[in-house]
């Protein structure tokens, strides 16, 4: 529990609060103009967050405290994986309590209150969204694991900084087997959390098609404000993730000072810019995977998870010229 | 001495070579028939030439041991009445235009490849050479088993292909883990040789050699019809012609055998006897249990034929897991008794085959009746099958029961008697169908050449002659024993 | 420069393994035939890595005639097997679907990895750690021929077997004795020929290479 570490851990929590929706903006002005559009620009879902806060609470009838409190719940684990994670410096006072098993159950416990609160609508559309989101979410549950756990082999603990200590003492351990495989499953498994193409298309205005968007179809005013940003927070939360786990250059250390939390904070922003621009312009050219299709690329990306454990502990790696 | 050696190999394949150039001439037919002759005569000979040494030629890559001598005779003389009763086959099949003059050329150049890839495989000094020889002969059959391209000969073809191919594929990475085992015990690039594995078998690596036994088991197994493997068995030996089911039922099954002997020698002193002697027994319980089932509701002769086939080659890999002396050596007399009487039967299936344009046993009545000559042949076939003295499979079925006594597996003689039983009954059943009583009225003459009526006449003596005397042949089966290490 | 060896036999690895669950997921015949050839450079790379690591010419002189053979003329043979077929190119309901085959798939390979302890543990150098990967690719092709209706498929799965058993054979021991490597492969390219002919031949004799019509002989 260091200054530095406090410091790093707030600047975190506001940062991710602050940048989200940027993040949210960036990706969809790159969808907008490679498909020929002028697009919003980047600050629009933060005008969008501003018209809808100044709404009024709307609550249909027949829901109960579930549905007031999901929005809030949602949110509250997204900054607390934001303010714990190793995002801009490893010394988070949080982060002795948070492991990747932790990050996992919080995301979950997200991805179940909003699943709680499409049934507590009891409409056909919240239904449906409910249940297709907690399918998606059950399937990619053991890949999350395995993807993480193939890279917590080599740290040899599931501590999230160590982990990514671990790579920046030794980064040959990404072009390993087990790190690519592991780069791969996590990406799918990170499109699939955040409902992003070919999973989901976060933009459809067709309700049959739609999993994360039917399930907040009742949401109106501040609480849909509150939504909206949840979903930002936690798409931000995993790619800086997936940056830091695989490109930690530039992240602040244990006992960071001012600067160092500065620096990490730099090159946090300038990983994520390009992981979500390259996300965006990937989405462009795929087309929305059938509902019963998704399982197969889910079941593919738990074997490729499958194969990053196995491959990293059979596959000792030469960490520094052994053997 | 490597003369010896080289002939049985060589002479096929330049038959076959012959064939190629000449196209199924009187010449290149005869050729075949002279090479199968000459294979047989080199296993005479060597036979009295080889002692308790084995005889190494061709710089280490061929051998000749008892178990070789004996294999070879088996070849020669199944080969030689196959080949002989090619020539009036293919004529056969030439004059009703079953086949063209193409088809009859690869024909014959295959059936010389088999000869000589099956000498190749029984004279081997080496695993790897072994190998080699064993998936050779699984390509040449390839196009011989679907030599009429008919669907059905096709579906056995394609069936045979993969899953012999899978098995062979299984006995290489089982030759690849004996050798990486060699390599690691120091044995340099000489780790495949026979003797050499041998002398240092107890040095080898016990896991490594475990997985290794088991794969050679199982891919070997394969080729020999062992069971779960044998789904490609009653297809293939069914559809093929009968000369060519001949060769394969009466020889390739047990040449494919032999290659799990040897292995078996040098896996009992790497891991102990208690490994393979397992491995056999459930494998060759296995093989007779399912044969006999299917032995129960045929309705196809040629099936039939190829099932006892199966149930004999099951016998035989019981027979080796009991491994003493006696039961090895009743084996070997029993794989050149099957032989003999396979070729007999197959042969005589394939002219009731010609005649009656089909393979249903209710198709055939009356056998006896008919055709006295092609009748007797089939029963003396059948007799011999059901282990009936005097001919040959009494001695050798008495001698592997009192094997598998001697070798404190008496509940393993149990079940073999009861399922054998059944096996009989199945055989008897059918068969007597086939040659006893009124023929039919519309049935279609049965008409034998000259060299074919001959060529069954040779069979049906010989399987006599080897019921009535062992002689010599006996104490060739003891020194094989004995070279494959085994004691007691 | 060991770890260099180190890293790229790993990734050879990887790729040969990867190669082989992707055979698995895909459905489409060319797919099937381009994964196999990349299967093939995978092979050919292992005794070239091995070569330049040891200085060895022959290793490289064989990498580059496994490379031939089974990145050029297999695929080729295939290509025209495939390039035969009419209608539509896919696998027809296969027997597995995709996610059930994925998930075999994984338990295979967790097979592999299991059986093979005892020849990592008896040889722990960097070559062999990676013949587990070699193991799964054998039990992968076992799985596609056995759940494949192509008869294509099942050449492509039979080919996978044997290159699985060859990346053994040259991770284990840098190859078998010269004449044992010359028979298997010209054993294989036998095989292949006979299976491109019988492809022709079914498809001739049964209008389709759907392999479910091949059940006329049976017993009961």
């Amino acid at each position: 529990m260091t200054a530095g570490g406090v410091f790093a851990a707030a600047l975190q929590g506001v940062g991710v609060a602050a940048g989200a929706p940027f993040v949210v903006g960036g990706m969809r002005q790159v969808r907008a103009r490679l498909e020929g559009r002028a697009g919003g620009g980047i600050g629009q879902p933060w005008r969008d967050l501003r018209k809808l806060l100044r709404k009024q609470v709307v609550t249909p009838n027949g829901t109960t405290v579930v549905f007031a409190f999901a929005p809030a719940v949602i949110a509250g684990s997204a900054l607390l994986i934001a303010v714990a994670a190793p995002l801009f410096a490893t010394g988070s006072p949080l982060d002795s309590s948070i492991d990747l098993f932790a990050v996992v159950g919080l995301l979950f416990i997200g991805t179940v209150a909003l699943g709680l609160a499409g049934l507590d609508t009891g409409t056909a559309f919240g239904g449906m969204g409910a249940s297709r989101g907690l399918t998606v979410a059950a399937l990619v549950e053991p890949t999350i694991m395995l993807a993480v756990f193939a890279l917590s082999i080599p740290a040899g603990s599931t501590n999230l900084a160590a982990i990514v200590s671990t790579t920046q003492h030794h980064p040959g351990q990404v072009v390993s087997p087990a790190g690519l495989l592991a780069f791969v499953a996590l990406s799918i498994v990170i499109i699939a959390e955040t409902g992003r193409l070919p999973v989901d298309n976060p933009s459809t205005h067709l309700e049959l098609t739609m999993i994360h968007e039917a399930m907040v179809l009742e949401y109106a005013g501040p609480r849909l404000a509150l939504v909206e940003w949840a979903s930002g927070m936690r798409l931000t939360v995993l790619l800086s993730l997936l940056a830091n786990l695989f490109l930690p250059w530039g992240i602040g250390g244990d006992h960071p000072g001012v600067a160092g939390v500065l620096v990490g904070a730099a090159a946090l922003v300038i990983k994520v810019a390009i992981l979500s621009t390259v996300l965006a312009a990937g989405e462009v050219f795929m087309a929305k995977l059938r509902l019963f299709r998704v399982p197969e690329l889910l079941a593919g990306s738990f074997l490729l998870g499958l194969l990053a454990v196995t491959a990293s502990y059979f596959f000792v790696p030469a960490l520094g010229g052994s053997t | 001495m490597t003369t010896l050696l080289l002939v049985p190999i060589l002479a096929p394949a330049a038959a076959a070579a012959t064939t190629a150039v000449i196209g199924w001439r009187r010449l290149s037919a005869w050729a075949v028939v002279l090479a199968a002759v000459s294979v047989l005569a080199c296993g005479i000979v060597l036979g009295f030439r080889v002692g308790t040494h084995p005889q190494v030629g061709l710089g280490h890559l061929l051998r000749a041991d008892a178990l070789s001598v004996t294999m070879l005779i088996v070849v020669g003389t199944v080969g030689t009445l196959s080949c002989w009763a090619s020539i009036g086959y293919i004529d056969h099949e030439l004059a009703h235009a079953h086949t063209t003059d193409r088809g009859a050329r690869i024909y014959g150049v295959l059936i010389g490849l088999f000869l000589a890839a099956m000498s190749l495989a029984v004279l081997a000094n080496n695993l790897g050479v072994l190998w080699v020889a064993i998936e050779a002969t699984t390509i040449a059959t390839a196009f011989l088993v679907g030599h009429r391209r008919t669907r059905l000969a096709l579906e056995a073809t394609w069936k045979y292909v993969i899953i012999c191919s899978l098995g062979i594929a299984f006995a290489f990475l089982g030759t690849v883990l004996l050798y990486f085992a060699g390599r690691h015990a120091g044995l340099g690039a000489s780790a495949l040789d026979f003797d050499v594995l041998r002398a240092h078998a107890a040095h080898l690596d016990s896991g490594v050699v475990r997985m290794a036994a088991g794969l050679l088991l199982i891919g070997y197994g394969t080729k020999a019809g062992l069971a779960p493997f044998h789904t490609w068995l009653a297809d293939a030996h069914s559809q093929a012609p009968a000369p060519v089911s001949a060769l394969m039922s009466g020889v390739l099954l047990a040449v494919a055998f032999s290659a799990l002997l040897r292995i078996k020698a040098i896996v009992d002193i790497a891991l102990g006897t208690g490994f393979m002697r397992t491995g056999l027994l459930v494998v060759g319980l296995l093989t007779v249990t399912i044969a006999a089932a299917l032995l129960v509701r045929q309705h196809d002769f040629k099936r039939m034929l190829a099932y006892s086939s199966m149930e004999n080659m099951g016998l035989i890999a019981i027979a080796a897991a009991a491994g003493t002396t006696l039961a090895i050596a009743a084996l070997l007399l029993h794989v050149l008794a099957h032989g003999i009487a396979k070729t007999l039967l197959f042969l005589s299936a394939g002219h009731l085959q010609a005649a009656h344009d089909s393979t249903a046993i209710a198709d055939v009545t009356g056998l006896l009746a008919r055709s006295r000559l092609l009748g007797s042949a089939f029963a003396v076939g059948i007799v011999v099958l059901l282990g009936l003295p005097p001919f040959a499979m009494f001695a050798s079925e008495l001698s592997i029961a009192r094997g598998l006594a001697g070798a404190h597996l008496a509940w393993v003689l149990g079940i073999v008697l009861i399922v054998m039983t059944i096996a009989f009954g199945a055989l008897v059943h059918n068969t007597s169908r086939m040659l006893f009583g009124e023929p039919a009225a519309d049935a279609p003459l049965v008409r034998l050449s000259g060299a074919a009526g001959a060529t069954l006449l040779v069979g049906m003596s010989a399987c006599l002659m080897l019921g009535v005397t062992g002689g010599p042949l006996v104490h060739l089966f003891h020194l094989a024993a004995t070279t494959l290490g085994v004691s007691g | 420069m060991s770890s260099t060896y180190a890293n790229a036999i790993d990734l050879t690895a990887g790729g040969f393994m990867l190669a082989g669950v992707m055979i698995v997921w895909r459905r489409e015949l060319r797919s099937l035939v381009r994964l196999l050839a990349w299967q093939g450079a995978a092979l050919a790379a292992f005794p070239f890595v091995e070569g330049i690591h040891q200085h060895d010419g022959a290793l490289v002189a064989v990498g580059i005639a496994i490379a031939s053979l089974r990145v050029g003329l297999l695929p080729w043979l295939l290509r025209r097997a495939v390039g035969a077929e009419a209608e539509d190119r896919r696998e027809s309901t296969p027997l597995l679907n995709t996610t059930a085959s994925l998930l075999v798939a994984g338990g295979l390979i967790v097979t592999a990895f299991a059986i093979s302890r005892p020849l990592v543990s008896l040889d722990p150098s960097t070559a062999t750690r990676a013949v587990p990967a070699a193991l799964a690719v054998v039990l992968l092709g076992v799985f596609v021929m056995v759940s494949r209706r192509r008869a294509v498929s099942q050449a492509v799965g039979f080919l996978m077997v044997d290159n699985g058993i060859a990346a053994t054979a040259f991770l284990t021991t840098a190859g078998v004795p010269l004449i044992v490597e010359l028979g298997a492969s010209l054993d294989v390219l036998f095989a292949v020929l006979i299976l491109g002919v019988l492809t022709g031949q079914l498809r001739h004799t049964f209008g389709d290479t759907d392999l479910d019509q091949l059940t006329e002989l049976r017993d009961l």
